[in-house]
């Protein structure tokens, strides 16, 4: 289907889409004018403006065929209310009801529902306009185009019809590699040129290996001038993980994305040496709790709590075996907080043979410890075909809100279908960017001959 | 006759590579053109100008105000509608507009589950074998969202266990992006997530009836749903059983629907529109609310006669179930083949009056029929996938 939906900026028409043209068009927008216009040319603007953003990629004949007058709406009940009254107050008097003054000025507040901006409730239930409605897609066109290439499935089955109509109770998944392309920051050109060199060696693997070989030997050869000189900048190497950990872990609003990504690609190239210095092989590939043991191992560190400990402890045997780093690693998984606890308490009862080993408080480690969870669950790899590691692409926080009628567990890029989109007084659950005056004059439209 | 002098808007849409900002657009315009091949190709152009000015407006405006929205902040709400506040930078984030859409004032950016709250909803339901009913009750959540919840997270544990990759980051973003509805361990603490006794507007009181009724009666609604479906009026009987026991009434209708009472003929046969007590999702906490203004003393008696009322729909509900499970089960004949991975179901199709109506033409019963019209070639009919069956 060829994509008529291009985002003009001489007639600013709003699409489903985050792009930067849909937000600039999106704040310029105003309410079409209604001096000097005939009421069927308000509504023509009214139509043609609203079905613009709601369902362009549905045929004008199909929409009408969908459309349909009765609007779904519902009324929030009290159960005190409705326990006071058995509706006899509603209709004493003479039928009108007798109310108290607070009542009649509760009365008065009570918001009408918008009913008109339910016109286009019915293409919510498509499954294209769902799966964008749950920030899956940074388009419909998009999502369209994951129902249409497999990467959807509806109750688990895949579903390649982006027409579907979803039934109440509906679960729906897309792919969440795709999701993580269509809401991410794209690449950069350094990091497209990354991934093809990446991908070459992976077409030439000798060529690779050897080269890895190569690099691994001269690693090797590297650190055994640093493993002896160990002692002494094992502080200052903690010290620069710590600000870096920091940094990462920081929130602050003056942190440009490239800016942490390049602390955090320091942050993994020195915590990968850091462990390249263990006598466990398998050491990089671990998981994560073994991994941050023999981070604390290595570097020496401790708690600062721990230190009246480690005093009682150093009468007991110098046993410097006992935190070798394979016995750590087959800690079982099953109790991770335990087997911390344990390669701390192995670390503090290690007697050091230096005094002024680092101590690391209680948010320092914590800080540290999240900046590798970080790390874990948002890799940089330069196989993937959105910016790493990841993070939203920009201008989508302008775009995202999920409506009520959809449950949506982001991890595993599924939602929920619960029911139909209603009104209820004061609000409307079809997200639509258009005020009552222009859909209420499109549902007008549509309303004719009817 | 003086020589014209062009003005910018001519020269722009005659010379479209000058931009607007261009300081000397008459001098270039005038003297000769420093590359003499470009100018001629363009000069009857207009559209690109035009283009161009709009796009370096946006660009503007993307590097001046939109500036605030492009990179995103944990809990500050980046909608358009807050371009203002964002730009002064002294509004807090928590008075920051919900609404997306600066035009739409009936459409709000509605909070979502978080994550402990989902953990929490799963482990009552799952692991504490609570009743979705009692959860949905206790921490204001939809009895379809619980639901939904529960079968969201059994997925992800699933995933987990496999160890299938998660999209953690995204969720993460997601979570700090739109509101969240936070858990509470103090239930007196617990914000509502949503209004859980939603009463949907029913077709039958969409008109508006003009009904005499003697200024001495008690009009309830009761009364007004038997007005709108046309029902006669109840005997002065049942009306006094109704007023001393209300919640009585409304349990009966609600457990027993199949006994509320019909009217009309043939195909307009309905149900007698029941009072809204009945018609919400939890009908059980009108009757506790009643019991606590009769009885406001007796809090621990009241608390157990709900837990009791609740139980007793939770049972109706079940068994209601169990008995369309059983009278499915009947209709279909299942072939179990040996040395087959499958088993074959088969339901009997019916032509009867049921499928076919009164007049035999209803097209919802299969095969051919003498004068019936296949609705096969028949424009708009859905040709795509209604359902899917889990």
């Amino acid at each position: 289907m060829r994509n008529r939906a291009t985002t003009p900026l001489s007639r600013a028409k709003i699409r489903q889409s985050w792009s930067k043209y849909n937000l600039y068009n999106l704040q310029r927008f105003r309410n079409p004018s209604t001096n000097n216009r005939t009421f069927f040319q308000q509504k023509w603007t009214a139509k043609s403006s609203a079905r613009a953003y709601h369902g362009e990629q549905v045929p004008e004949t199909q929409w009408e065929r969908m459309f349909s007058r009765r609007i779904r709406s519902v009324v929030p009940m009290d159960a005190t209310r409705l326990a006071q009254d058995d509706g006899s107050i509603a209709s004493s008097g003479r039928g009108s009801g007798i109310m108290s003054p607070w009542e009649m000025e509760r009365a008065k507040k009570e918001k009408l529902t918008p009913f008109t901006q339910m016109t286009f409730a019915p293409l919510e239930r498509r499954l294209d306009t769902a799966i964008f409605r749950a920030l899956f897609a940074s388009s419909t066109r998009q999502a369209r185009q994951f129902v249409v290439h497999g990467a959807v499935t509806v109750n688990g089955k895949e579903m390649r019809y982006p027409g579907y109509l979803l039934n109440p109770g509906d679960m729906f998944q897309v792919d969440p590699e795709r999701v993580m392309f269509a809401t991410g920051a794209p690449k950069s050109k350094a990091e497209r040129r990354e991934g093809r060199i990446a991908r070459q060696k992976t077409e030439t693997p000798e060529e690779g290996e050897e080269s890895v070989a190569e690099e691994e030997k001269e690693g090797k050869e590297k650190q055994k001038p640093e493993a002896e000189a160990q002692p002494e900048d094992t502080r200052e190497t903690l010290k620069g993980l710590m600000a870096q950990a920091k940094t990462i872990m920081s929130k602050e609003k003056s942190d440009l994305p490239a800016k942490k990504k390049q602390e955090l690609r320091g942050f993994q190239k020195a915590i990968k040496r850091v462990l390249s210095r263990s006598e466990s092989s398998t050491i990089l590939n671990d998981n994560l709790e073994s991994q941050f043991s023999e981070l604390m191992t290595l570097l020496k560190a401790t708690r600062l709590e721990k230190k009246d400990n480690k005093g009682k402890n150093t009468e007991s045997q110098p046993a410097a075996e006992s935190s070798d780093p394979v016995a750590e690693t087959e800690a079982p998984d099953s109790r991770p907080g335990q087997a911390l606890t344990e390669a701390f308490q192995k670390a503090t009862e290690n007697p050091a043979e230096e005094v002024d080993t680092s101590e690391l408080t209680e948010s320092e480690l914590d800080t540290l410890k999240r900046a590798l969870i970080q790390m874990r669950d948002n890799p940089i790899d330069s196989t993937k075909p959105y910016a790493t590691p990841w993070r939203p692409r920009d201008y989508m926080s302008v775009f995202a809100f999920i409506p009520r009628y959809l449950e949506v567990n982001q991890n595993i890029c599924a939602a929920v279908y619960l029911r139909h989109p209603v009104a209820r007084p004061g609000f409307s659950e079809v997200p639509s960017p258009f005020s009552e005056s222009i859909n209420t004059g499109a549902f007008a439209w549509y309303l004719r001959r009817r | 006759m003086p020589p014209r002098i062009q003005t910018q808007r001519v020269s722009n849409s005659v010379l479209p590579y000058l931009s607007s900002t261009s300081s000397t657009p008459a001098s270039s315009c005038t003297s000769l053109p420093p590359s003499s091949t470009s100018c001629p190709h363009r000069t009857f152009s207009s559209t690109s100008a035009a283009q161009t000015r709009l796009r370096s407006h946006m660009f503007e405006w993307l590097n001046s105000e939109g500036r605030k929205l492009r990179y995103h902040e944990p809990n500050v709400y980046k909608y358009v509608t807050n371009l203002r506040d964002l730009a002064k930078d002294t509004v807090p984030p928590e008075q920051l507009s919900k609404r997306p859409f600066p035009l739409n004032q009936n459409f709000v950016s509605e909070p979502i589950l978080s994550e402990e709250m989902r953990e929490e909803i799963y482990k009552r339901v799952a692991q504490d074998k609570k009743s979705v009913r009692a959860v949905s009750i206790e921490l204001k959540v939809d009895m379809r969202r619980v639901a939904a919840v529960v079968r969201l997270m059994e997925m992800e544990k699933g995933w987990r266990t496999q160890g299938k990759p998660l999209a953690l980051p995204y969720s993460r973003a997601i979570q700090e992006m739109v509101p969240t509805t936070r858990y509470s361990p103090d239930p007196r603490n617990q914000r509502p997530h949503e209004s859980i006794n939603d009463l949907p507007v029913h077709r039958l009181t969409d008109p508006q009836i003009f009904y005499p009724v003697s200024e001495s009666r008690q009009f309830t609604r009761v009364d007004a749903g038997r007005v709108f479906s046309g029902a006669p009026r109840l005997p002065n009987s049942t009306v006094d059983e109704i007023t001393n026991d209300p919640s009585s009434s409304i349990s009966r209708a609600t457990q027993n629907p199949h006994l509320i009472e019909r009217v009309g003929k043939g195909d307009q046969e309905t149900q007698v529109l029941q009072p809204a007590d009945a018609r919400i999702p939890h009908p059980y906490l009108v009757a506790h609310e009643r019991d606590s203004i009769k009885k406001p003393h007796e809090r621990g008696e009241n608390i157990k006669r709900f837990s009791s009322r609740l139980q007793e729909e939770e049972r109706a509900e079940a068994e209601r179930r169990q008995a369309a499970e059983e009278r499915r089960e009947k209709k279909t004949a299942k072939v179990n083949p040996e040395d087959s991975r499958f088993e074959f179901r088969f339901t009997d199709v019916v032509v009867s009056k049921e499928t076919t109506g009164a007049d035999g033409r209803g097209h919802r019963a299969p095969g051919r029929r003498y004068g019936v019209p296949s609705y096969e070639r028949k424009k708009g009919e859905v040709k795509i996938p209604t359902r899917v069956n889990v």
